[in-house]
């Protein structure tokens, strides 16, 4: 089953990711109407800054246990096997944040949200996009990831090919090796903002 | 103290003043800076476009994802269309601000501007025989509106070259007017550089380039070279005068105006209402020991430099000033004035004050100077900061000023050496002095306030290097303590020896960030004198916290008169290596200079020193191995 899987090391911290979550859960799923809407939309995955200020989208890994699954008293929080989908009842939640609490990633969210009950506070987080794949489209997230640090694909696909790279690498040596000709435009900045935090700083 | 506040600034001040604006709750451009990490990757290469509605579009650097824009434009392209734009902004910038100079000037001339007169005519008359204008048997008067006529010319089209161009070395003229990049007229290359990069005009990134090194001369030589040659004339031409600097410049006891902004206009006018003597009668009626005041940013280096006024910090002190809750008012006029000001003040019991009709800002109340109402307009405003006065809360001024010597133009720096440069010409040949370096441009959140300006004066002068500086770069080695009269200790043997005998410090203020022109006629000087080029001297250009869009015109228009420029931080170009390249390498053989980009203050003065060393060795001068 295709999955949504994270490269962290791709991501420029563009952020557009989320915008089309936050208006793929809106009742409009248009991003110029999702702003007129009451509830605001919000999105679910977020992205952070790491240590050299590099971007990092941070979602749901919908894990197996999952911890908030487990912490969930009222039993709100339930998987979707077919989907392999951690989902949240929003009639049945009752903004406890157990859950928030279990999860290592702190990707649950609490605010009201157009598919809970008007005016309820629910846990909001990533539901892969359920409602778009039914209609055979892909997360959100992912389609609108123009640099491919989000991918949504086979989880055996994704580690065959960083399996080759790797091999490969090997075989020549890493010396030889040589990173993908876009990357080093990309690494080029990344270098030049490592040093500026750096310099200076007591 | 917070290592967060230590991690920001280098300066007391500053630590001092964050600590209290978290206390009150202020927000700062360095919150505001946290809160927007991860900053867009695409932008900050240069690879996102919004020229036009087709798009927005942005390029993968990592080369799977999208390559071309709707349009067809790859990254070079994109990158390079950027770069011009942020040059054409920087460039429009800096010459609207010569515009409006000249409009003083032709109302000065036309008996329309009270307030305002000539205060150097003998300047006045230099520059306009430089623009063919006789001054035989005319008076100052007329003169000026001649001058005003011809200079609004150069904005124009209608000329092959600008007037001023005449002052560059003929050598630059010449690989000017090979490349094709001789600009036309000051408004003209911004509008070319406009309309090349709109969609489906100039798709060759090195042309653009190109058209961008023409439209930052059109500044360089022209739009800037005019604000500084017409604020001399009306203002006077800055000589020596000492002064003081740093938040601890504000007085308790007395009413505290701050000019803030770029252009002299305005502030000279208040300057002139505060020491007007009712005034200073109103104040003491009010219980003020006197009306104080003092400036940030550029307008305070027009100020600092011809009148001594103090200054009260620069770029990202801004904020920090008014959480002091002594400023009574604070006047601004236009660039660098962040938009949060007003919420800042609103904290205190501040009057904020707008007055160009080209900037507005949220919180400020807007009353418009003109050529012939500023002076009573900035009697008016400075009778409401005396009112104001009396309204004040807690004032916390947590530092003692630190004292300096600003006002070196050209002429102050040639009168010094009697009269021609030759004494430096020698000091440079002996070895005495191994160059001379720029160091300009602004503050910038992503690197520790101050840090890179002050560390690079430091290697510098201690390695015998003459540092000129201007902007918030002049501000930041001023706290410092630099442009003491006694900092010459802090300078290695030769310029230690050479700057006390000229009784000068070893890091001489030339002005506002308008006034880095005032370095190029420097070089030229130099260059002319030994008949040689720019790009042949000892010479180079650094920004090492640069962050607006002005600097990028004038690193290009530093590269482009053949000045060796070290950026601190990376402009937006990383998406494209063929920019790259060309900017950082394949300048060279274009203009004989490059850019090139460190962070680090210490490795930039390396680089600077091994570039004056390999420049000594071009001209047969004794150089040493770094």
């Amino acid at each position: 089953m295709k999955k949504v899987i994270v490269h962290p090391e791709r991501c420029v911290g563009c952020m557009q990711c989320m915008p089309a979550c936050a208006t793929a859960h809106s009742r409009s799923r248009n991003l110029f109407a999702a702003i007129l809407e009451s509830p605001v939309p919000k999105p679910r995955i977020h992205v952070g800054a790491g240590l050299y200020q590099e971007g990092f989208p941070n979602r749901c890994r919908h894990c197996d246990p999952a911890p908030c699954l487990l912490a969930c008293l009222p039993g709100a929080i339930f998987r979707d096997e077919e989907l392999d989908t951690v989902l949240i009842d929003p009639d049945k939640c009752i903004n406890c944040a157990s859950c928030a609490m279990a999860c290592p990633f702190g990707v649950i969210r609490y605010h009201e949200d157009c598919h809970a009950p008007p005016g309820k506070v629910v846990a909001v987080k990533c539901d892969n996009c359920f409602e778009r794949q039914e209609q055979g489209l892909i997360p959100a997230c992912v389609e609108v990831c123009k640099v491919n640090a989000l991918t949504f694909e086979e989880p055996g696909e994704a580690l065959k090919r960083k399996t080759d790279e790797v091999a490969r690498s090997v075989s020549l040596g890493v010396s030889q090796a040589e990173l993908p000709a876009g990357f080093a435009r990309f690494a080029l900045l990344i270098g030049h903002k490592r040093k500026e935090l750096h310099v200076g700083r007591p | 103290m917070n290592d967060t506040y230590a991690g920001r600034t280098i300066t007391r001040d500053g630590q001092l003043l964050l600590e209290k604006a978290e206390k009150d709750r202020v927000e700062t451009v360095w919150d505001r800076f946290e809160n927007q990490l991860p900053q867009c990757g695409y932008c900050e290469m240069g690879l996102s476009c919004r020229i036009c509605v087709m798009g927005p579009c942005r390029i993968d650097p990592f080369g799977e994802g999208p390559q071309k824009g709707v349009c067809g434009a790859d990254a070079d392209i994109i990158v390079a269309r950027n770069l011009c734009r942020m040059i054409a902004a920087g460039a429009a910038s800096h010459s609207d601000h010569g515009r409006d100079l000249i409009e003083v000037l032709d109302e000065v001339a036309k008996g329309k501007a009270a307030g305002y007169r000539i205060r150097d005519a003998e300047k006045l008359k230099r520059v306009a025989s430089e623009y063919g204008i006789s001054s035989d048997g005319k008076d100052d008067l007329k003169i000026a509106e001649q001058l005003a006529y011809a200079m609004q010319e150069d904005f124009g089209t209608r000329k092959k070259a600008l007037t001023l161009l005449r002052r560059a070395p003929a050598k630059r003229r010449q690989v000017w007017d090979k490349l094709g990049i001789a600009p036309r007229g000051i408004d003209r290359e911004t509008a070319e550089m406009m309309h090349r990069t709109h969609m489906g005009v100039d798709n060759n990134w090195q042309s653009l380039l190109l058209q961008a090194l023409r439209n930052a001369l059109s500044d360089g030589w022209g739009g800037s070279m005019i604000a500084t040659e017409l604020s001399d004339i009306l203002f006077g031409t800055p000589k020596p005068a000492t002064t003081a600097v740093n938040v601890g410049v504000l007085k308790k006891d007395q009413v505290n105006i701050i000019v803030h902004g770029h252009n002299p206009v305005v502030s000279e006018m208040v300057l002139l209402a505060c020491r007007s003597e009712d005034l200073l009668q109103l104040a003491a009626s009010k219980g003020a020991a006197g009306i104080n005041l003092a400036g940030v940013c550029c307008t305070g280096n027009e100020l600092l430099m011809r009148s001594g006024v103090a200054m009260a910090g620069n770029h990202l002190t801004t904020e920090l000033v008014l959480t002091t809750g002594a400023v009574d008012m604070m006047i601004v006029d236009y660039q660098c004035i962040m938009p949060s000001l007003g919420t800042v003040a609103a904290c205190y019991h501040t009057r904020m004050v707008s007055t160009s009709d080209k900037a507005r800002f949220p919180g400020m109340e807007h009353r418009e100077f003109h050529p012939d109402n500023a002076a009573e307009e900035a009697r008016a405003l400075v009778k409401e900061a005396i009112e104001n006065f009396t309204n004040r809360g807690e004032v916390y001024i947590p530092v003692e000023p630190v004292n300096a010597v600003g006002g070196f133009s050209v002429e102050t720096i040639l009168g010094a050496l009697g009269g021609t440069p030759q004494p430096l010409i020698d000091a440079l040949k002996s070895g005495t002095i191994r160059g001379a370096v720029g160091i300009v441009g602004c503050n910038n959140p992503r690197i520790r306030q101050d840090f890179g300006h002050v560390t690079l004066a430091k290697r510098l002068i201690e390695n015998d290097i003459l540092v000129v500086d201007t902007g918030c770069a002049a501000v930041a080695t001023a706290k410092a303590g630099f442009k003491a009269s006694d900092a010459a200790q802090m300078a290695g043997p030769g310029l230690r020896g050479i700057c006390s005998a000229l009784g000068i410090p070893p890091v001489l203020h030339m002005g506002s960030c308008v006034d880095n022109v005032r370095i190029l006629v420097l070089a030229s000087a130099l260059a002319n004198a030994l008949g040689t080029d720019i790009s042949d001297l000892p010479i180079a250009g650094a920004a090492p916290e640069w962050y607006s869009e002005k600097a990028v015109a004038i690193g290009a228009y530093f590269v482009a008169s053949g000045v060796y420029t070290v950026l601190g931080p990376m402009p937006p170009v990383t998406g494209s290596m063929n920019v790259v390249k060309l900017l950082t390498e394949g300048l060279q053989d274009v203009v004989g200079a490059t850019f090139s980009v460190e962070p680090d203050p210490e490795k930039a003065a390396l680089a600077i020193r091994r570039h004056i060393e390999e420049k000594r060795r071009g001209l047969g001068l004794p150089a040493q191995k770094v």
